[in-house]
């Protein structure tokens, strides 16, 4: 547990599904890669099977920058993974530029800081051994 | 026109206990007998079951055939509804369309679940995969998320949602199958000072998980006449929606898939919002009823606080709402808690509601929510509406 990230070493590792793979495999080198469908023009997130506009399977893996907004967010005092002794700590909906949106906890960020609409960056904290998307204040 | 040629003709309810010890099928076997009782119907007679899936029974791939043959039930339908608290509505709708289809005539729908005895849920795809690493407090993280836009696109007033939580209280104190640990009087202090759970999200907006089950008796208004039933009630409305806005990226999260299930079920019923005379929603946290007022038009989106300050929603003020105490204040029943808020829309319809009945029962409205999605809204959205015969 840190200031900085209250649930550092307490995340359980993702339970990946096989179509995530690349996801994770990205992950692991720092990148942030969504799904992208060329026939709709439109990313999706979390990662899905066909492309959830047509329904197809032609589907692309795209880096992103890893830049968004908080549109919305939550003080969690009651934690579901680290009963006792643990800080209040946040996770928000982070819209990503590319129009989609992250659930993910905002580190590096006071609770009574974070505010809808503040601009955050990507910042890679651990779930078990995999690299797991979080953000911090830009 | 409505149709009117399905009627429900008899109601139960266990009482709701934490922590019962008992199982998913005592709990059912309590609810079907007492259904039976309440239609006046012997068992044989039963030629079709609705059942919500459950927690306590998760992981069995054959609970609708297994639950019916501990029941004692021969059946030429028998289905099962995974859609959580939106499961009873559900089932009713299904019921209906299974009798009008001809493939059987009278339905059990019963909803039992004793989760906070022996939860065996285990929600598998995103949840594990990008969800629980994120350490959010499962629904009340989710409402709080929910919650906290709201406030930032309208306002959200805490006083209001203490007066939901005064009201259901009031209401869970005149109803003797309400659980007993919640059956204490409540004040808007009371809620103000509940801890927080995850910011907004205090302990009282939310439902107790606890055991219990409902079920109720759908067969035709015509074998309800020729049996001399002296009281029913007729589904003439339903919609239903599942995954509301799922194309979207980046929907507004204060929008719910009861707007589209209420304007279908209204127009089914040939109803306008303002004809309802009790309102009876799903309620696992106090601003879903909000939600739900301005998605059904009882007011515009961002009025729901303003409704909810102009309006008494005890059993004898403008709207009765969730007269029963609803989820919030009676428990919830795990996934059959949706069954609550419908078995006492019933029992208001039967003119049984005994101390705190309905002036008008000659209608009713109960809503269904089922299951949380990733980041978004509530993922399934029932509306049913009802007629006293």
């Amino acid at each position: 547990m840190s200031d900085y990230d209250p649930l550092e070493g307490l995340r359980p590792a993702p339970v990946k599904q096989d179509f995530s793979q690349p996801f994770w495999d990205a992950a692991a080198e720092g990148r942030f890669l969504l799904q992208y469908c060329p026939d709709s023009g439109k990313y999706q997130f979390y990662p899905r099977p066909v492309s959830v506009q047509t329904g197809k399977r032609n589907l692309e893996w795209r880096e992103v920058s890893g830049r968004g907004t908080v549109y919305s967010h939550t003080v969690t005092y009651r934690s579901p993974i680290a009963a006792k002794g643990i800080k209040p700590y946040i996770v928000a909906l982070v819209e990503l530029e590319e129009g989609v949106r992250v659930m993910a906890n905002l580190v590096g960020c006071a609770v009574d800081a974070v505010k809808i609409g503040m601009a955050v960056k990507l910042a890679w904290v651990k779930a078990g051994e995999d690299n797991f998307p979080a953000f911090e204040p830009a | 026109m409505p149709q009117r040629d399905i009627a429900i003709i008899g109601a139960s309810e266990v009482k709701i206990e934490l922590r019962s010890g008992r199982s998913t099928y005592e709990l059912a076997g309590e609810a079907m007998a007492g259904a039976l009782a309440s239609a006046g119907l012997e068992k044989h007679e039963i030629d079709g079951l609705a059942v919500t899936t459950c927690f306590s029974d998760a992981g069995n791939p054959f609970f609708s055939p297994i639950l019916s043959a501990y029941l004692g039930l021969q059946l030429d339908w028998c289905q099962a509804t995974d859609l959580g608290g939106a499961g009873a509505s559900g089932s009713v709708a299904r019921a209906a369309m299974a009798i009008r289809a001809g493939l059987c005539h009278t339905v059990l729908v019963l909803s039992a679940d004793a989760q906070s005895s022996d939860n065996r849920g285990d929600i598998r795809g995103f949840r594990g995969e990008f969800q629980y690493p994120v350490g959010i407090m499962g629904p009340p993280g989710f409402f709080g998320l929910l919650s906290n836009r709201y406030d930032h696109q309208y306002g959200l007033d805490p006083k209001a949602l203490a007066k939901l939580a005064v009201t259901q209280r009031d209401h869970a104190l005149l109803n003797p199958l309400a659980c007993e640990k919640l059956r204490k009087p409540l004040t808007e202090a009371d809620y103000l000072a509940s801890p927080m759970i995850s910011h907004p999200i205090r302990m009282l907006d939310c439902v107790m998980v606890a055991d219990g089950a409902s079920a109720c008796i759908v067969t035709t208004t015509e074998r309800a006449k020729a049996m001399g039933v002296k009281r029913m009630a007729h589904p003439i409305g339903y919609g239903e929606r599942v995954n509301h806005l799922e194309t979207e990226n980046a929907p507004d999260i204060t929008r719910v898939g009861h707007e589209a299930a209420g304007a279908r079920a209204l127009q089914q019923a040939g109803m306008a919002i303002g004809d309802i005379k009790q309102f009876h929603p799903y309620d696992d946290f106090l601003i879903a009823i909000i939600l739900q007022m301005e998605a059904l038009g009882f007011c515009k989106p961002g009025e729901g606080c303003q409704y909810v300050r102009e309006h008494d929603f005890h059993f004898n003020g403008d709207l009765p709402l969730n007269t029963g105490g609803g989820q919030i204040s009676a428990g919830q029943a795990g996934l059959a808690g949706g069954a609550h808020n419908l078995t006492e829309a019933l029992r208001q319809l039967f003119g049984e509601a005994g101390e705190r009945q309905v002036r008008d029962n000659s209608n009713a409205m109960v809503t269904g929510i089922g299951w949380i999605p990733y980041g978004r809204n509530w993922g399934a959205s029932t509306v049913l509406v009802l007629e006293a015969a």
